[in-house]
């Protein structure tokens, strides 16, 4: 099969389904004539012209509502937001409008849009251009929330989250548009709400999101050198969450460790916790479960600062032998 | 027709509006939309308007009055109209039944035992049920009660998995006795798959369980209390034999005497109680306590009399023991033995003894050693009675009847010299009996 | 313009209706029947009527959270949203929007709402996605003096200028926000005149003239309809009652109620029937018995209708 980037496989998503439904459109800053800020939608414009590719000014919280408003009546608009950062200009429309709507008509509408937005730290943007929030919008009833981490999910879940009737909010970590995997060519769905083991094992389970897959994926590797033999889950979908396969990993190897880039007070990775704790996953616990995430600051612009703000590879292979071997 | 106004709701979560000012007052002339009275909610005041034009009437609440949302407080009236006919009827007031007096009980029958364990542990006699309706409630009563708060045998320190517990409740093996080998100790659940209990397997492989009693209650009691004694005081044990040939002629003359007269017969606890009393008189240490800097030399002889029971014992005191004839005392130790066994004793029963007889002789014992009972300086224990072989003075050979007397006392306060003394008078006492 | 009997007969129907159930539904609150708060609009009767009087059935509308006259000014069936305000299984919204968020999607009414200039963003989106569709329809997107503050204004009326969607945002300009006087931050006194800036056309209009609104509505509609973009309507009027049901009215004088009052948007339109000979006084008052009838009725029908289930509480929360 040919391999794309993630990078990649996000345009050709979009412009697969574009092709498919002539009721998708997409809106955001900069996604037009410049091809968008991380060049995901280069060449959009060219081919679907400008009534379907639309550039806007500086209006986050304008065009989130117009994708909701655009939603409303019938059409399917892909929102952008350049920095996910940026979603708190956007929230009002997302969190207060698209959300609720549906709910709050008693049934009478659909808000079928997807606002995408790459997040994450590792290119040096600092405080303002590298946050992850997807826990945020975890805990708003009437929203989904998508992270993808390979280009093959991505391609699948943006196809679905597209075709999905509901809100979806749709999280793409920056520094894996570069990463390449084998995506195949025709369009293409994953169900939203189903969970991938990227990596079976027996030892340790890993529930890890967004680029923290990639970093689990690869300390499973060294860790196996040692006789360690890691599971590394990835819900792909935070909410809904695929909270069975979860919990049959949890029952197999009686460890968990998670790990997340976005800070861990009040991070998806308690909810994690709370959903294993209460599930029969409980009496099968050898150990406390385990959360590796961002430490308790805003991500600072020094390298080294920058890099020891996430967890990294070698924090999640120590964390994960000090489980594995009981330590804790 | 008359318009009834309200107390009307004005803000969200509202229940209820205190009335500030009427604007307007019975009789007056108002018009629909005039502002005629203002109220009050907890976020703000505000001005109420007529409902309707009229006369204004039947206002039922004044300034200061809190008011549930929704009750009539005026009435808008026609020209003409009266109020009468617009009031609700009065409604009859209710009968007011008496309530029945019930009958209350200021003290819950409970046997003293009882009494002592459920105070103990902090239980109020009234959450345990006598298991005889209407009866007291009995130390069975409340072990039971106890028995549903307390889990007994969990060890404080125990630390195990969820995956440790759940295979060990599966398997009904008591986690208490697995070693674990997680970090500080802590259980895993492999500790428990490879733990084989040291349980002794019938030949036909049924697994026998082990029995829990819960330690609390008298046994409890009795535990911390004679742990704190045998900690406390430097024990020191004197032995003597006594010849009871004497002892045993005396009290059988006294017993046929008695059956004359009718009177209770004297059992030896009763006339041991007596001669012990005598010797106590004579030495006034042995009958005494410690009491923060001083020896207290008790100037009553109180006798306890060590009672067992099914599951501990207790020791009934006869009080004045050495003023009390012998048929006195045997009477009273009839009576507090009796009600020792069926658990009918009272706090004064068992108060204020200066010594305590141990008899463990009708059990077989020849000799042991009892722990004093605080707050005593001594201690008798006494032992079975055989026959024994006796070489006396001039090189004879007898037999006799022979029974160990042990005296344990309290070295802080009593010295051998003073101990021996005691029990030659004792000894003198029982083989050459008087009363 | 020259009105049709039936037409000025259904306006006056309307405002009424509009008035009365106003009426009703403050009675029904301070009877402890409506719980919540509730903004009502009596006095901007006309700004509802004569805007909504220039759609079709299948144009649109988007509202704010003083929207009764609104939705009964689109056809609303008053039963279902009387059922509503009761928060009863068979109103509008299944009893889960209440007042501030009722819709009647199905009859082009896409919602109240809660956050003041909530409408607007989605307002862009509307007219975008009714641009895309190309039917010929048409939005009014209404918003308040106190919205026009508000960033989403802002941006709204830029993006609406960007792509040119067929969309008339009317502000009912009812002279304060909940407590702030429009005045008070409009430089240059005339809401309208932002309208210039963003580069679409504005208007002021008496607000309580229903036919001057009428008039100017019309024009904005047919420019949207003919593909030439959004306009800015701004009808100035009053709201007779507070902001909503704990307003204490500090802000205002008694004076300058009464002297609004006087401009009685019904009254106004009344008379000027009357005196065009377009109905009998007597047809006048049965319209009015007629109206307060509607009420009467929506309110025994919303009083007799069942609560929703607590079971069903988690259900429309997804497609």
């Amino acid at each position: 099969m040919r391999v794309i980037s993630y990078l990649e496989a996000v345009r050709e998503a979009m412009t697969q389904e574009m092709e498919h439904d002539s009721r998708v459109f997409l809106i955001g800053e900069d996604v037009g004539q410049y091809g968008g800020a991380f060049q995901v939608s280069y060449g959009m414009l060219e081919h679907f012209g400008p009534e379907r590719i639309l550039d806007t000014p500086i209006t986050e919280l304008g065009l989130t509502g117009a994708a909701t408003g655009a939603a409303l009546i019938g059409m399917r608009p892909i929102a952008e937001i350049m920095f996910m950062d940026f979603t708190t200009l956007a929230s009002e429309q997302l969190v207060n409008q698209a959300a609720k709507l549906r709910f709050m008509f008693g049934g009478q509408s659909t808000v079928p849009m997807v606002l995408r937005t790459p997040a994450g730290s590792g290119t040096g943007a600092a405080e303002h251009h590298s946050q992850s929030f997807e826990n945020w919008f975890v805990n708003v009833p009437g929203l989904k929330v998508v992270m993808p981490t390979t280009p093959y999910d991505v391609k699948g879940l943006l196809v679905a989250s597209i075709r999905d009737d509901n809100p979806v909010v749709f999280i793409e970590h920056k520094l894996l548009y570069k990463t390449k995997g084998e995506v195949p060519k025709e369009l293409y769905e994953i169900p939203l709400g189903k969970a991938d083991i990227k990596r079976e094992g027996k030892d340790l389970t890993i529930i890890a999101t967004g680029i923290m897959v990639q970093k689990s994926l690869a300390a499973a590797e060294e860790l196996i050198e040692e006789g360690i033999d890691i599971e590394v889950v990835d819900p792909r979908t935070l909410r809904p969450l695929d909270t069975e396969t979860i919990i049959s990993s949890v029952k197999k190897t009686g460890k968990v460790l998670i790990v997340h880039e976005a800070v861990k007070t009040g991070g998806f990775g308690g909810e994690l916790a709370g959903v294993i704790v209460e599930s029969e996953a409980f009496g099968y616990l050898e150990a406390p479960i385990i959360r590796l995430a961002g430490k308790e600051v805003p991500i600072p612009y020094n390298r080294d600062l920058e890099r020891a703000s996430v967890p990294q590879v070698e924090d999640i292979i120590s964390k994960a032998k000090d489980l594995a071997t009981l330590k804790v | 027709m008359a318009v009834e106004m309200i107390m009307p709701k004005v803000d969200m979560d509202q229940e209820t509006g205190t009335v500030v000012q009427w604007l307007k007052t019975n009789g007056e002339l108002v018009t629909k939309g005039e502002n005629i009275l203002v109220i009050e909610t907890e976020k703000i005041s505000i001005d109420v308007e007529a409902p309707e034009t009229g006369i204004l009437d039947g206002i039922s609440v004044s300034p200061g009055d809190v008011v549930p949302i929704g009750t009539v407080i005026a009435y808008i009236l026609e020209e003409g109209e009266d109020l009468s006919s617009v009031l609700p009827p009065n409604e009859k007031p209710e009968s007011k039944t008496e309530a029945p007096k019930t009958k209350q009980k200021t003290e819950v029958p409970i046997t003293p035992i009882a009494r002592r364990m459920a105070e103990a542990q902090n239980l109020d006699f009234r959450e345990i049920s006598p298991s005889q309706p209407g009866g007291k409630i009995t130390k069975e009563d409340v072990e039971a009660a106890l028995g549903q708060k307390k889990v007994v045998g969990e060890r404080k320190d125990l630390t195990a998995t969820p995956a440790a517990r759940r295979v060990a409740r599966l398997q009904n093996i008591d986690l208490s006795q697995v070693p674990g080998s997680g970090p500080g100790g802590r259980i895993q659940r492999s500790d428990v798959e490879i733990f084989t209990p040291t349980v002794r397997m019938d030949s036909d492989q049924t697994v026998r369980s082990d029995q829990r009693i819960p330690f609390i209650g008298m046994r409890r009691t009795i535990a911390e209390r004679l742990t704190a004694s045998y900690q406390a005081i430097p024990h020191v044990q004197f032995m003597t034999r006594i010849d009871m040939a004497a002892f045993d002629k005396f009290r059988k003359d006294l017993n046929t005497q008695a059956l004359a007269n009718g009177d209770q017969k004297i059992s030896v606890t009763a006339l041991l109680v007596k001669l012990v009393a005598q010797a106590l008189t004579k030495n006034p240490l042995l009958n005494s306590e410690l009491v923060n800097e001083e020896i207290l030399l008790h100037s009553n002889i109180n006798i306890g009399v060590a009672v067992a029971l099914e599951n501990g014992l207790i020791v009934p005191v006869v009080k004045n023991a050495d003023q009390k004839d012998i048929t006195e005392i045997s009477t009273e130790v009839e009576d507090l033995v009796s009600r020792a066994r069926s658990e009918n004793l009272t706090g004064a029963d068992v108060r204020g003894g200066t010594f305590t007889i141990s008899n463990l002789g009708p059990f077989g014992i020849e000799h042991f050693n009892a722990i004093i009972n605080p707050p005593e300086a001594a201690i008798l224990a006494v032992g079975a009675k055989t026959q024994e072989v006796i070489v006396q003075e001039d090189g004879a050979i007898t037999a006799k009847p022979i029974i160990r007397i042990t005296l344990s006392i309290d070295h802080r306060i009593i010295d051998g010299a003073v101990a021996a003394h005691f029990i030659s008078d004792l000894k003198t006492a029982l083989e050459m009996p008087s009363l | 313009m020259k009105l049709a009997k039936t037409d000025a007969e259904r306006y006056l129907l309307q405002m009424h209706q509009i008035r009365a159930f106003e009426e009703q539904a403050e009675k029904s609150y301070m009877a402890g029947k409506i719980h919540g708060t509730m903004h009502l609009s009596i006095g901007q009767e006309a700004s509802a009527v004569g805007s909504i009087s220039t759609l079709e059935p299948t144009d649109y509308i988007i509202g704010h959270h003083r929207g009764h006259g609104l939705t009964i000014a689109k056809g609303a069936d008053l039963n279902l949203m009387m059922a509503e305000f009761y928060g009863k299984a068979n109103g509008y919204c299944r009893g889960r929007g209440g007042s501030m968020h009722i819709a009647d999607v199905k009859g082009g009414n896409l919602g109240a709402n809660g956050v003041v200039g909530g409408g607007l963003p989605l307002a862009v989106g509307i007219g975008l996605g009714l641009k895309m569709q190309a039917e010929n329809r048409v939005l009014l997107a209404f918003f308040g003096d106190g919205a026009a503050s508000a960033g989403a204004f802002h941006e709204s009326m830029i993006l609406a200028v960007l792509y040119q969607i067929p969309t008339v945002f009317i502000c009912e300009n009812n002279q304060y926000a909940m407590s702030f006087s429009a005045e008070k931050w409009t430089t240059s006194k005339r809401i309208a005149a932002h309208a210039e800036l963003y580069g679409m056309p504005g208007r002021s209009t008496n607000g309580n003239d229903l036919l001057e609104v009428k008039e100017e509505v019309q024009k904005a509609v047919d420019l949207a309809k003919g593909g030439g973009g959004p306009s800015l309507i701004v009808n100035d009027t009053y709201r007779w009652r507070g902001h909503s049901k704990s307003d204490r009215n500090r802000y205002r004088t008694n004076e300058e109620i009464e002297e609004w009052k006087k401009r009685d948007p019904i009254l106004r339109f009344e008379k000027y029937c009357l005196e065009n000979e377009l109905m009998t006084e007597i047809e006048a008052d049965e319209i009015k018995t007629r109206a307060y009838a509607d009420i009467e009725a929506s309110r025994q029908f919303a009083e007799s209708s069942p609560d929703p289930k607590v079971e069903t509480l988690e259900e429309g929360v997804y497609a």
